[in-house]
């Protein structure tokens, strides 16, 4: 089932099954992260899924404010028993959670598929 | 040579810049975006462009937030320089003065605030926080190869 969106940071989001699919597009920094957390905890608080994939294979760059709103959605999702996938991750994206500590906290896959086939 | 391009950027023999923006967070990406190129001319790797990058956008991100609570309309010079291979960066705002590292970074990625803290002090070699009587000055520096090798280091 496809889903309303309200930012082009967010041009495409699904239901497939209890799996939410949201694919980000765009650097996203201080100046744009808001944007990106309230258009997922929106999503989130809404449909409440058990899982989340998150497509960031069109983020070429994001910062720490961006990690931060993966974070927020982890805590929504995890204490649910869901998991938080990261697919299609950029060379500068993986570099920032691999800094910042996070890349063992999340699930990073290749891509949607092998997220969905979980 | 020295030159002055519309951009307001200046050049020194291609080894140094400065630049002052205001403390909008729509100038965090195209101030990084700036350094970055500046740092490529300067035969700095890809990889060390891409650290300090990011570490220029953390430490503005700062300033923003913590010394100017979020007002957009407050000045932030930025400074980037290399030197033999030595990348130097420099933030002077005139905010509260506060020094960020007596208060901020922890090392639960899960609880927040201080990410942006922990990125500058696991991929630089030196974050000094040095007062000034109106505000602060922000002095980041690595060497080139180690700023792009220094992302697996704790």
């Amino acid at each position: 089932m496809d889903l309303m969106t309200t930012t082009e940071l967010v041009p495409t989001a699904r239901l497939v099954g209890t799996t939410m699919v949201i694919e980000v597009q765009g650097e996203i920094d201080l100046h744009n992260s808001p944007d990106l957390r309230t258009e997922i905890l929106h999503l989130l608080n809404k449909h409440k899924p058990k899982s989340l994939v998150l497509n960031l294979a069109k983020v070429p760059y994001m910062d720490s404010s961006a990690a931060a709103v993966l974070v927020e959605a982890i805590r929504i999702i995890r204490p649910k028993g869901g998991k938080i996938y990261l697919a299609g991750l950029q060379p500068r994206v993986k570099g920032l959670l691999e800094v910042a500590r996070l890349g063992t906290i999340f699930t990073i896959v290749k891509d949607e598929a092998e997220a969905l086939s979980k | 040579m020295v030159g002055r391009p519309k951009s307001g950027l200046t050049v020194s023999a291609m080894v140094s810049f400065e630049k002052t923006v205001s403390s909008d967070p729509a100038n965090l990406a195209p101030v990084r975006k700036e350094v970055e190129a500046f740092l490529a001319t300067a035969g700095i790797a890809d990889a060390g462009i891409a650290n300090v990058g990011l570490c220029l956008n953390e430490a503005m991100a700062n300033i923003i937030r913590h010394a100017y609570r979020g007002a957009e309309d407050r000045p932030i010079k930025v400074g980037a320089a290399v030197e033999n291979g030595r990348v130097t960066i420099t933030l002077r705002d005139w905010g509260n003065g506060r020094d960020p590292s007596t208060c901020c970074g922890n090392n639960d990625p899960l609880t927040p605030g201080g990410l942006g803290l922990n990125c500058l002090r696991r991929l630089m070699d030196e974050v000094t926080f040095t007062p000034q009587p109106d505000g602060m000055l922000l002095t980041l520096s690595c060497n080139g190869a180690r700023c792009a090798a220094s992302t697996n280091q704790s």
